[in-house]
């Protein structure tokens, strides 16, 4: 196996497997080519790839999506970067307006990929912390995935580009360099649309993506040492939901407990509750429980955004009420 | 004014640094936005200027190494002053702030009324296992919050609960009562311990198995080198491989459920005068507990492929010591197999599970001199006793399955992965 | 460049069955209750999408708008899955999926336009991307309204499109009005034509009811475009010679302007034009009338006995890989268990 890989490197080894591959994906955004990506996720690929296959783009959200979406219909694979994700409410229009919906109304697929830095948690404040999945997983002909490690992440970008519906990719920024492991050698994939038991548990589902995964986890190995077992699920795509998964791993330990980072109201723990409810009355030993932000933009200053950001100390104290109930 | 000298954070994804250069030394005066040392990060290389200033009182990363960004990296004093008396707090992380979040309270305390008019609180799960299982909640009590009836109360009640013959109960209270009287006379040599309920199921289940059935039990020798000889070989990959240790189980658990493929009156049961043949093949491995004993059953045995059944029976024996079975995995067992080999018994003459008309039983794997084509060789071989109902199964067919058996583990010919 | 006479007489062709189409559509068809919805007409506009999509190849594309429908005749949509899409039917561009001109098809290199209009700007701008990257010889017509053209998405395709030098010709249907909006309370400017100096390509404005300069203007602008030149824009000036929909009773355009424009109807120009330089005689055109009066009937005629889709259809082609959920599936399978 190779040197372990951090999750923005494996990123990038992705989009670079799949240009080498297919001689029609090829990448769009600002700052993309030259300078190799405001977090570098595409170094070097300009200098592979020349500038037809890199495009350092204007400023224009609507337009870098919109091209994407002309390109897309004449067959090429195009990867839209949206430098911050919280940027992709300029191309709002553009991606559920048109390219959600061109399979829907005549028959055309529009096989791109639009990806961007998602989630806080470094000092960003509203504009550069936003999670704004939601408003893409109520839009039906699009796809969303959240990868929480690197070999997801690398997975997921290249089934994401092999896929022949528009796909949002949202890599979480806090997790680029901060996590690593060793990456397969052999190629692979991760498909879309089916979520992952990142631990398997026999008294609380703890179902949730993107970084709160980790603090999840964290929270699974305090809760062992009191007799608390964990099951962290990982969503991986969040439209469409692998509904199947959810819910056998919310009969099997019959608690569950909902983690996300997005603020509370039309977050997806909303969803995730009312299919649980719906689904798996019967096998519901306990109330279901939601740990997110609130309703507020992401502040700034340090303190204020301490709070906003749910911990792995909510989940542990939740966990714990949870399993005495 | 003293200063903490921190690593900054340059760039939103970077959390480290690696000083390069220290630009100035320890002792030196040092003026507040002159250039102080320098720092290289994924990003970009940079020169760091001093918080403040005064004297450089103290360096506590060296040239070359890497540390977390807002890690303190050295102390700038007061001309003369000692150093600061407390680290200015990290900002980055106040794990210590009690924050309220907003996950909702679990409604304590409330006492809600079920649909039979019952003040008992449980849980929609609690109630659905109650309805199949038919049993009254509030013959239950529950260690939930406000004494709510939980998943676990309910499976532990029904774990402890067996099935029982009806027939039985009168004998047996004719001689308990019996024992009673006698113990009275003898009280000051006597420890009276009441048995726990698992115990007493058992003791009952017992009794009426043997008076139910016709026990005749036939006795085997099966050379089982073959087979030592490839679980040595395969357990170790088997482990890397599967996560799990290969046991001789899964391979009496295979050529069982073939046997009663071949021979299917030995997964029957008698109802009445009916014989009831039953289709699925599921076969309980008996579990010692600590406290007792156990029979998890692995359903539909004969589909399942050989690295299943090991998975099944590790787990189940796994469940079953934790005690988290749920009441399907010790129902429906059509045939039992129990293994008393593993303490050392040679031969065993086991009681027949109910409804069940036969139960293997398997004893220790020895070396031991046979003969073989006039030769003495030293083999593993291991005694196994088929204990079944005469009222069903006669002789003939029992030892019909046996050899069919002791053939097939003396030729195993199945992959294991 | 000498026009061939072939030519000509595909350009009255397209004109006249354009307005035959609309006319059954929108005077017919709507009033007789057949079709629901809205209906958006290019009349008096057919010049526009004529003159400039018939010199197309096969290979180059077009993102048209509503009132652009001589474009998609001319790239091979019939007359009958034009009127089975108005009429909502299973046979219909899209089938059934989405209204009126709202329709495309990639086998003939049709984009199909969303109602948010200049959105298809940016969305050329990467079709003629993709040729650039491909290294292909081909072009995209683009065409909206003078609306559209106040649109951020309509600024940002224009930049893009020309900062990358991609083969796209936008092309505008100055019609003076976009739904009530008069020209002069849509812009600050008189001519659309001056904004193409902004983005840094040529811009031209042109009288949009003589088929022939549109036709040579956008020849020009494609002619560069295959040259690696970049794009053009081509504002086309012209007049909505009805309401903005089907339901619209236009009170708020002078009566007069109605008829000054009638007498520079584009169809009565080059047929005059045709009849004058003995291209044509007035047997020809009579004969050309019945043609399309018969083809027009009979696409009518099928459109209109189509089957409509089945209801569950609608859960259909949101994805390439699975359907949609129907919203029921779960309470009726969960209740019948229960007894």
């Amino acid at each position: 196996m190779a040197a372990p890989t951090t999750y923005l490197e494996a990123i990038r080894q992705g989009i670079w497997e799949e240009m080498e591959r297919n001689e029609n994906v090829f990448i769009l955004g600002e700052d993309v080519g030259v300078y190799g990506g405001a977090f570098k996720v595409t170094e070097g690929m300009i200098e592979r790839f020349g500038e037809d296959r890199v495009i350092d783009t204007p400023i224009s959200e609507a337009a870098i999506v919109g091209a994407a979406i002309g390109a897309a219909l004449m067959g090429m694979r195009p990867i839209a970067e949206m430098q911050f994700a919280d940027f992709i409410a300029c191309a709002f229009d553009q991606i559920t307006n048109f390219a959600a919906k061109c399979r829907y109304r005549w028959g055309a697929g529009v096989p791109l990929v639009i990806r961007g830095p998602s989630g806080g948690g470094i000092h960003g404040g509203p504009f550069h912390s936003q999670n704004p999945e939601m408003h893409f997983v109520h839009t039906p002909g699009l796809k969303v995935v959240a990868p929480s490690t690197a070999y997801d992440a690398k997975g997921l970008i290249k089934s994401a580009i092999r896929d022949e519906d528009p796909v949002i990719y949202f890599e979480h920024k806090f997790l680029y360099r901060r996590i690593k492991e060793e990456l397969p050698e052999k190629e692979f994939v991760v498909p879309i649309g089916k979520a992952d038991i990142k631990r398997s548990g026999s008294d609380i589902s703890v179902i949730t993506y993107g970084a709160m995964v980790h603090n999840a986890l964290e929270a699974a190995t305090v809760l062992a040492e009191e007799g608390i077992d964990l099951e962290v699920v990982d969503l991986r795509t969040l439209l469409p939901l692998d509904k199947e998964r959810i819910l056998e791993s919310v009969k099997k330990t019959n608690k569950v407990i909902l983690v996300h980072e997005d603020v509370r109201t039309g977050g997806i723990a909303g969803e995730l509750a009312a299919i649980i409810a719906e689904e798996a009355f019967e096998y519901l030993d306990g109330p279901i429980m939601r740990i997110t932000a609130p309703d507020t933009p992401v502040p700034y200053s340090p303190p204020l955004e301490e709070f906003f950001f749910p911990k792995t100390s909510d989940i542990i104290r939740v966990a714990k009420q949870l399993a005495t109930y | 004014m003293a200063a903490n000298v921190i690593m900054p954070q340059m760039g939103e994804s970077i959390f480290e640094g690696t000083i390069t250069k220290w630009l100035r030394k320890v002792g030196d005066f040092v003026k507040r936005d002159e250039p102080l040392f320098e720092i290289s990060t994924d990003k970009v290389d940079s020169e760091i200027p001093a918080p403040a200033s005064g004297v450089l009182s103290e360096i506590r990363v060296k040239e070359g190494e890497t540390v977390q960004i807002n890690t303190v990296v050295a102390v700038i004093s007061e001309e003369g002053a000692a150093q600061p008396a407390a680290p200015q707090p990290d900002v980055a992380s106040q794990e210590s702030r009690n924050s309220t979040r907003l996950a909702a309270q679990p409604s304590i305390g409330k006492v809600e009324r079920d649909e039979g008019g019952q003040t008992v609180r449980s849980s929609p799960l609690v109630r659905r296992i109650a309805k199949v299982e038919n049993v009254d909640l509030s013959d239950l009590e529950g260690t939930g919050l406000g004494g709510r009836i939980t998943k676990k109360d309910i499976l532990g009640y029904l774990t402890e609960r067996q099935k029982v013959a009806e027939v039985t109960r009168p004998m047996v209270q004719q001689v308990a009562q019996d024992m009673a009287e006698t113990l009275q006379s003898g009280v000051d040599r006597t420890e009276v311990v009441p048995m726990s309920l698992m115990r007493k199921s058992i003791a009952e289940h017992m009794v009426a198995s043997r008076r139910i059935s016709a026990h005749v039990t036939t006795v085997f020798e099966v050379d089982m080198s073959r087979i030592v000889q490839l679980k040595n070989q395969h357990a170790q990959d088997f482990l890397n491989k599967e996560g799990i240790k290969l046991s001789y189980m899964p391979f009496f658990i295979r050529t069982v459920s073939e046997g009663l493929k071949e021979f299917p009156m030995l997964n029957a049961s008698i109802v009445d005068t009916n014989i009831v043949y039953r289709k699925d093949i599921n076969i309980g491995v008996a579990v010692a507990l600590d406290w007792g004993l156990i029979v998890p059953v692995i359903k539909n045995a004969d589909e399942k492929s050989f690295l299943g059944l090991a998975r099944a029976a590790v787990d189940l024996a796994a469940r079953a010591r934790r005690k988290r079975l749920a009441p399907e995995d010790v129902q429906n067992g059509t045939f039992t197999i129990t293994n008393p080999g593993v303490f050392g018994s040679l031969l065993g003459t086991p009681i027949i599970n109910q409804p069940q008309v036969a139960i293997l039983c398997i004893g220790a794997i020895t070396k031991r001199p046979v003969v073989i084509n006039d030769a003495i060789a030293i083999r593993s071989m291991a005694y196994l006793t088929l204990t079944f109902d005469h009222r069903l199964i006669d002789g003939a067919l029992a030892d019909q399955f046996m050899v069919s058996i002791k053939a097939k583990l003396e030729g195993w010919e199945e992959k294991l992965f | 460049m000498e026009l061939t006479k072939e030519t000509l007489l595909d350009m009255l062709y397209y004109m006249k069955l354009t307005r035959e189409i609309e006319t059954r559509i929108e005077r017919k068809l709507y009033r007789q209750g057949k079709i629901v919805g809205g209906v958006y007409v290019g009349r008096g506009q057919e010049a526009i999408a004529v003159g400039s999509a018939i010199q197309l190849e096969k290979d180059d594309c077009i993102c048209p708008s509503h009132r652009d429908m001589g474009a998609y005749l001319i790239r091979g949509m019939s007359p009958r899955v034009i009127l089975a899409q108005y009429m909502g039917r299973k046979t219909g561009a899209t089938q059934g999926k989405d209204a009126n001109m709202h329709m495309g098809d990639m086998s003939k290199n049709i984009v199909a336009f969303v109602s948010m209009l200049a959105d298809t700007v940016p969305v050329a701008a990467g079709v003629a991307l993709t040729f650039k990257i491909r290294k292909q010889k081909n072009v995209v017509l683009c065409y909206f309204g003078d609306g559209a053209t106040s649109r951020g998405d309509w600024h940002e395709g224009l930049n893009l499109a020309s900062v990358q030098k991609v083969p796209v010709i936008f092309i505008c249907n100055n019609n003076q009005y976009a739904y009530s909006t008069p020209i002069e309370k849509q812009m600050a400017i008189k001519d659309i034509a001056v904004r193409a100096q902004a983005y840094g390509m040529p811009g031209v404005t042109v009288d949009g009811n003589d088929i022939l300069a549109v036709y040579e203007e956008t020849r020009s602008a494609i002619e560069r475009a295959r040259g690696n030149e970049g794009p053009s824009l081509i504002e086309c000036k012209t007049f909505r010679m009805t309401g903005h929909s089907a339901h619209d009773d236009v009170k708020y355009v002078p009566k007069h302007l109605f008829q000054e424009w009638e007498k520079k109807d584009p169809i009565l120009r080059l047929e005059t034009s045709l009849l004058q330089n003995k291209t044509v005689t007035e047997a020809d055109v009579k004969r050309l009338a019945a043609r399309i009066a018969r083809e027009v009937d009979e696409a009518v005629t099928l459109a209109e006995n189509d089957p409509y889709p089945e209801p569950h259809e609608a859960l259909e082609g949101v994805y390439a890989d699975q359907l949609a959920e129907a919203p029921l599936s779960f309470v009726d399978t969960f209740f019948s268990r229960q007894t």
